[in-house]
């Protein structure tokens, strides 16, 4: 039998549009909008992640979280501009091109600036190209596409002038993240996970103002907003272990609210107060050397990872003037 | 007359008045995962499906490589 109570704003009366029970709220579109917003500002001060006076390159894949993201900060009136790695993905859905053609519709109907990569342009192949080649994306090519992307990232922020590169990851993406290095005890992992990543010699500063919000609560957000992004998933995604755990963390979540947030907050304070001891970095800070081909800083003479990706032809001829036998 | 759900371009159909609760139940969709839209306008948990209503269900959850 149908239980028929509607479910009103907490705020207006108004009927309401969601309901998050780790709040315990309620709220109708237009008070969720401004909920959502005003939560952003307060996270952003919260950890200290960038000033009004800072320009912020934000990271857009033309999904429903980074769109979101740049939404909330043209909203709040931040200076920041978009950043598209189109990667070459396409199996049949058109989808690093139609991600593309997202992000630029986005940009243009507010006025925004959008900065375009194109990884086969600059590189003469797409990522599952480069990943098919490489023993690193010999699986999947999930491995380089976060190497190309991360690579792309930083560089785009520093060559651009932008010392601030904001990310749309958010609850889920962070929680599925912890859980997977505490299931494999990846202690050096644990240590890095924060919602700021501050600048160093070479690096923008990494931050991530919807670390705290629900994937529920950005896709909610940009259904009210009625900002159009791709729903189609990334095809290589399917059986990824992140959607495994986030399924897992979801099924939690029903049954306590609050669960993932308890969580990712427990050990962020647990971890800054010291009563999770992980090891330390190095008491010699570990030397970065620029890499001779992109300058950005590597942690071992020679190629960085990034452009070892693109050393297919000193590769080959390696290979053929191996001797035989 | 029933109540169609269109989940990534697959349809599924239920009998009755039905909320959107008991619905994701039905299909086995958490709620945590999935919201629920009908005529551009996003449904609460507690809202009514009536037979004729047609709603996307928009998965909420995406993932890949970090």
């Amino acid at each position: 039998m149908t239980s028929n109570v509607s479910m009103k704003c907490m705020k207006c009366n108004e009927r309401a549009v969601i309901r998050m029970r780790q709040h315990r709220l309620a709220l109708c579109k237009d008070h969720y909008i401004e909920w959502f917003v005003q939560q952003t500002q307060r996270f952003i001060e919260k950890y200290h992640m960038f000033t009004r006076d800072e320009k912020v390159l934000v990271a857009v894949s033309g999904g429903k979280d980074s769109l979101a993201l740049w939404d909330v900060l043209w909203q709040l009136g931040y200076h920041a501009e978009g950043l598209y790695i189109n990667l070459g993905i396409d199996e049949g859905l058109h989808y690093s091109n139609e991600s593309e053609r997202l992000a630029r519709e986005f940009a243009e109907q507010r006025g925004l600036v959008l900065h375009v990569i194109n990884v086969e342009q600059a590189h003469g192949e797409t990522v599952p190209e480069i990943a098919r080649r490489t023993r690193r994306g010999r699986d999947k090519p999930c491995a380089v596409c976060g190497l190309i992307k991360r690579h792309d990232m930083n560089q785009a922020a520093l060559e651009l002038g932008f010392n601030v590169l904001a990310t749309a990851h958010n609850l889920d993406d962070e929680v599925a993240f912890l859980f997977g290095n505490v299931f494999h005890w990846n202690l050096e992992q644990m240590r890095r996970q924060a919602p700021i990543l501050p600048e160093s010699p070479g690096f923008a500063r990494k931050v991530k103002p919807f670390c705290r919000f629900s994937e529920r609560e950005t896709a909610a957000y940009s259904l009210v907003r009625g900002i159009a992004y791709i729903e189609d998933e990334c095809p290589f995604a399917e059986g990824s272990k992140q959607l495994l755990y986030k399924d897992l963390l979801n099924r939690l979540e029903e049954v306590e609210p609050g669960a993932k947030l308890r969580f990712y907050l427990g050990f962020i304070e647990a971890r800054d107060s010291g009563q999770l001891v992980l090891p330390r970095e190095e008491e010699v800070p570990l030397e970065l050397h620029p890499c001779p081909r992109c300058g950005q800083p590597t942690t071992s003479p020679g190629l960085c990872a990034y452009c070892r990706l693109f050393e297919r032809e000193s590769l080959e001829a390696s290979e053929t003037q191996r001797p035989s036998g | 007359m029933s109540v169609v759900l269109i989940l990534r371009k697959q349809e599924f159909k239920i009998e009755g008045t039905i909320t959107v609760k008991e619905a994701l139940k039905r299909l086995n969709l958490s709620p945590e995962s999935h919201l629920v839209v009908r005529n551009g306008e996003l449904l609460n948990e507690n809202d009514v499906l009536r037979d004729g209503d047609v709603v996307k269900i928009v998965p909420s959850i995406s993932g890949g490589g970090r």
